[in-house]
């Protein structure tokens, strides 16, 4: 056992900050070969293969190691599916994992590896994509639309500027996070509701946006009118502006309540569209 | 052509690589591979309308888990490259990018199931000792096989395909072009109300209508409202109360940044 324990190098500084930026990149492309069986199971061996690589450096020579070795690639083929910016972290922990494994193969059951893998990978995800898919990409798009309205260039640079610098910084101190701190970290932040109470905020950051973009960019108005006196439109515009955007708007989301399938609700946007042009509801 | 053709079927692999290897940073979304087109083809001012219409839709488009949504990629570079070559609106770029998204989101399945076969055959190279082989499927032939995807389909129609879409586009008669105008408005509010889907609730309905409200009567731009509510979350943040349990300081810059 001794003889393991001294295989196992510590990092100097150079090489820690190198693993950071392979826990970086190889969570940014953790969906390259994303497929319906194990759906980023091979991402995630390519993430962690370095690390496993390094634990088991004789395998050539040792049988013994060799079989862990790999017992350890196997591992991580299982399923698995996160967010990339978040997965950094699920990264970093399960290599601190594996490397106290190879360090206590006896008291450390590799079973855990994956279990904490798997049962972090749901409320990451979640976190994960109602964050970036969410409140940042509407936001980000949102000021973006607002400038590319107006012809300017400006606005996919800035939709792009708002879209990295979060990515970046999760991703990036997510994998350093989860490798130094790991199981106390999470711990922490469940625990001390940091995260329910960070995520409700940035909603409410997201739903003003979107109310703003209802307001502004759909644009449905109707030319109903009799005779020169009476306009519909106008009407509506007294009781409040917009009102049409946003009756439609909740009419599209009762009906994905109602859980219409998506694919007929846009054929209904289109076909609906063309008959309300056509019989002069809608302009 | 051959070269606009080729640059343009690069431009969609570089948006599916945004998914692919770049951790989904957002250049895949359609403002910025509309714009992209645009500017290979000479007319940026084209790709950023289209690229507009296109965005409002696609927002509400969120990639979540193992649901394929319609392919917006191919969709909003194909649309766009038509819409110029052929001197078209931006409506009517929308009714092509619609059929070609979804297009694009049956041959995405088709590979996604191909792919699960690399998964048996990284088993396999396990066995047998191969790890660096057992890497490469992901790292170099997953990519391969997305980038065909996105250049083949691009390129024939970008290459072969603007002569007959602007024939067909020239026959289409007025009501329908305004109809198709007119359902351009509401596919956004349908792309609205799929993001709400994720997000809204009885209690958080509030923050919707404030935005909207803001907007409708003080005619206040979008930035101005994101601007109001980073400040306002910021204010709440303060003002409500905290859970018992203290908070590390690291956790805490964390937190502010996302903010």
């Amino acid at each position: 056992m001794t003889e393991e324990k001294m295989q196992v190098k510590p990092l100097n500084k150079k090489e820690q900050r190198h693993r950071f930026w392979s826990f970086f990149w190889r969570s940014y492309a953790i969906q390259a070969s994303w497929n319906y069986e194990g759906q980023m199971n091979m991402g995630f061996l390519y993430g962690i293969a370095p690390t496993i690589d390094r634990l088991y450096p004789n395998a050539e020579t040792d049988p013994e190691q060799m079989a862990k070795k790999k017992e350890a690639y196997k591992r991580h083929l299982a399923l698995y599916n996160c967010t990339p910016q978040t997965s950094a972290f699920v990264l970093g922990l399960s290599s601190s994992m594996e490397e106290e494994y190879a360090k206590n193969p006896d008291e450390f059951n590799p079973e855990s590896i994956n279990a904490v893998k798997t049962s972090l990978m749901g409320p990451l995800s979640g976190v994960g994509d109602s964050f970036f898919q969410g409140t940042v990409r509407v936001l980000a798009f949102g000021l973006g639309l607002n400038f590319a309205k107006q012809g300017s260039i400006l606005g996919p640079i800035i939709a792009m500027i708002i879209s990295i610098i979060p990515s970046f910084l999760v991703t990036y101190y997510g994998g350093k996070f989860g490798y130094t701190a790991g199981n106390r970290f999470l711990k922490q932040l469940t625990a001390a509701g940091v995260m329910d109470r960070a995520m409700h905020l940035v909603t409410i950051v997201g739903l003003m946006v979107i109310g703003s973009m209802i307001a502004s960019m759909i644009g449905i108005t109707t030319p109903i009118h009799m005779g020169k006196t009476f306009k519909l439109q106008s009407t509506l515009d007294t009781i409040f502006p917009e009102m049409l955007p946003l009756a439609v708007t909740f009419f599209m989301y009762w009906l994905l309540k109602k859980k219409v399938n998506t694919s007929w609700i846009m054929l209904l946007c289109i076909v609906g569209g063309i008959v309300l042009s056509v019989l002069g509801i809608f302009a | 052509m051959l070269v606009k053709a080729i640059l343009i079927g690069l431009i969609g692999v570089f948006g599916n690589m945004d998914s692919r290897l770049l951790g989904r940073s957002n250049f895949e979304q359609p403002l910025v591979m509309s714009c992209l087109v645009g500017l290979v083809l000479g007319d940026l001012q084209k790709g950023l309308v289209v690229g507009v219409a296109l965005e409002l839709i696609f927002l509400g488009v969120v990639n979540i888990g193992a649901a394929a949504p319609p392919d917006m990629v191919l969709g909003s570079v194909i649309a766009t490259a038509f819409a110029i070559l052929s001197h078209t609106t931006a409506q009517m770029a929308l009714t092509i990018a619609l059929p070609v998204a979804i297009f694009g989101q049956m041959i995405g399945i088709v590979l996604r199931m191909f792919m699960a076969t690399f998964s048996h055959m990284a088993d396999k190279d396990i066995d047998a000792g191969k790890f660096k082989k057992a890497q490469r499927y992901h790292i170099v032939w997953g990519p391969i096989l997305y980038a065909l995807m996105y250049f083949v389909p691009i390129f024939l129609a970008v290459y072969f395909g603007t002569g007959i879409v602007k024939s067909i586009v020239d026959v289409i008669p007025k009501w329908l072009t305004d109809g198709l105008n007119v359902a351009s408005k509401i596919l956004p509010a349908f792309g609205f109300a799929l993001l709400m889907q994720t997000m809204l609730s009885k209690k958080t309905v509030v923050y919707l209508l404030i935005g909207f409200f803001i907007t409708a009567y003080g005619k206040l731009s979008v930035t101005a409202v994101a601007i109001f509510a980073v400040l306002m979350v910021l204010v709440m943040n303060e003002v409500l109360p905290k859970k018992p349990n203290s908070v590390t300081p690291e956790l805490a810059d964390d937190d502010l940044e996302e903010l």
